[in-house]
C-alpha cells in the first residue's frame, strides 16, 4: 500500500510516497499505524499527546476524505491510494 | 440592455465582452464588483494584477508590510524602486498604472479580530492571500459570519492548496478544524519557496473570484485543489460541510469573540 504525502509531512517521513506492508483486510487505520512505525518522525508530527491524529491532519483514500465516511476504520482495497495532507499557511 | 461601458471600455474589455459567458452584462458585474484582497505578497500579487486588468472596480488591499528586496523574487507587482514602500502604496500604484477604472482602497494594517468585521463590510468578495494561519482562521470565520464568500489559497515551497468557501458549503474549519500549533509547520522566510508558485495559485484565486462576481462556472466550493509544482500535477479533492463545525455547523457560533486566533486558533466548546 502507498501512501503519498503532501507538503511539510513529506519532509517529516523524509519522502512523498512511503510503501507499507498490510494484511488482507486491514483498514486504513492499519496502514497509517505501518506508515508511522515507518516513520517515527511523521508520527511525531501528525500525532498527538493521547497518540491521535491531529484535527488538522487529513487522511485521503482514493482522493476522497476518509472521515466524511468511515474514518480510519474504513477497510482497504487493493490498489487504494492513501495521501495524508495538513493546511499549508504562506502566501 | 443598457450599456454603460464606453468607448474606451468597450475596447478594453472587448475580449471578455465578446464571450457569451461574460458579455457586456458581465463586464458591467466585474466593474460594479468589491473585491477585498488579504496580503498584497506573493499570492495576493498576481491576484491584484489579474483582478484589476480584469476590471473588477473596486479592490479591497489590506497589507501592514513594507516591500522588501527579497520579496521581488515573486511579488510581481512590487518592483525595485518600491522597496521600503508601503506594499498597499506600492499595489495601488500598479493599479493605477494598469487601469484607470479600478478604485484601490488601501488598508495599511494587520487584520485582526478588532477590525475584520468593518474591513469586510461592503464587499462582495474576499480573496485570502494572507501568510499566517491566525489570519486564515480569522477570515474564514468572519467572513461565514457576514455571509460573504472567501477564495482560499496557501503556499508550502513547491506546493499549493486553494479552495473557495461559499455561504451555504463547507469553510475551512470543515477540512482543518484548528491549525497546526506554531513552529509545526514552517514558513516562507525560513523554508523558502519557488517564485513561480503564488503566480500560479494566486491566479486560480483570481479565476475564482472572477467566477463569483460574473456567478459563472463552478467554483471550488467543497473541493480543495493540490497544486504540486515538481510534479506538474493538479488534484481535486471534495470534502464536506462537517455538521459538528463551530462555525457553519449545527450549533454555530454567533460572532468571533473570545476565540483566540493565535497557536491552534481553536473554537472552544462553551
Amino acid at each position: 500500500m502507498e501512501w503519498k504525502l503532501f507538503a511539510d509531512l513529506a519532509e517529516a517521513a523524509d519522502g512523498r510516497r512511503v510503501t507499507v506492508e498490510v494484511d488482507g483486510g486491514a483498514t486504513v487505520g492499519d496502514a497509517l499505524d505501518a506508515l508511522l512505525e515507518a516513520r517515527p518522525a511523521l508520527a511525531d508530527r501528525v500525532l498527538d499527546d493521547e497518540g491521535d491524529l491531529r484535527d488538522h491532519i487529513n487522511v485521503l483514500r482514493n482522493g476522497e476524505n476518509v472521515f466524511t465516511a468511515d474514518g480510519l476504520d474504513t477497510e482497504l482495497e487493493e490498489g487504494d491510494e492513501l495521501a495524508l495532507f495538513p493546511p499549508v499557511s504562506g502566501g | 440592455m443598457s450599456l454603460s461601458l464606453d468607448a474606451t471600455q468597450l475596447d478594453r474589455y472587448s475580449r471578455h465582452i465578446i464571450m457569451d459567458e461574460v458579455g457586456p452584462e458581465g463586464q458591467e458585474k466585474l466593474l460594479n464588483g468589491r473585491a477585498l484582497v488579504i496580503g498584497a505578497g506573493g499570492l495576493g500579487a498576481p491576484v491584484i494584477q489579474y483582478l484589476a486588468a480584469a476590471g473588477v472596480g473596486t479592490l479591497g488591499i489590506v497589507d501592514d508590510d513594507v516591500v522588501e528586496r527579497s520579496n521581488l523574487q515573486r511579488q510581481v507587482i512590487h518592483a525595485d524602486a518600491d522597496v521600503g514602500v508601503p506594499k498597499v502604496e506600492s499595489a495601488a500604484a500598479f493599479v493605477e498604472r494598469l487601469n484607470p477604472d479600478v478604485t484601490v482602497e488601501t488598508y495599511e494594517t494587520r487584520l485582526g479580530p478588532e477590525n475584520v468585521g468593518s474591513l469586510l463590510e461592503g464587499y462582495d468578495i474576499v480573496v485570502d492571500a494572507s501568510d499566517n494561519f491566525p489570519t486564515r482562521y480569522l477570515v474564514n470565520d468572519a467572513a461565514r459570519l457576514a455571509g460573504v464568500p472567501v477564495v482560499h489559497g496557501a503556499i508550502y515551497k513547491f506546493e499549493g492548496q486553494a479552495t473557495t468557501l461559499v455561504p451555504g458549503g463547507p469553510c475551512y474549519r470543515c477540512l482543518f478544524p484548528e491549525a497546526p500549533e506554531p513552529g509545526t509547520v514552517p514558513d516562507c522566510a525560513t523554508t523558502g519557496v519557488l517564485g513561480v508558485l503564488p503566480g500560479t495559485v494566486g491566479c486560480v484565486q483570481a479565476t475564482e473570484a472572477v467566477k463569483l462576481l460574473l456567478g459563472e462556472g463552478e467554483v471550488l466550493e467543497g473541493r480543495l485543489l493540490f497544486y504540486d509544482a515538481m510534479d506538474m500535477s493538479f488534484e481535486t479533492v471534495p470534502y464536506r460541510r462537517n455538521p459538528d463545525c463551530p462555525v457553519c455547523g449545527e450549533n454555530p457560533i454567533d460572532s468571533i469573540e473570545g476565540i483566540e486566533y493565535a497557536g491552534g486558533c481553536a473554537v472552544e466548546a462553551e
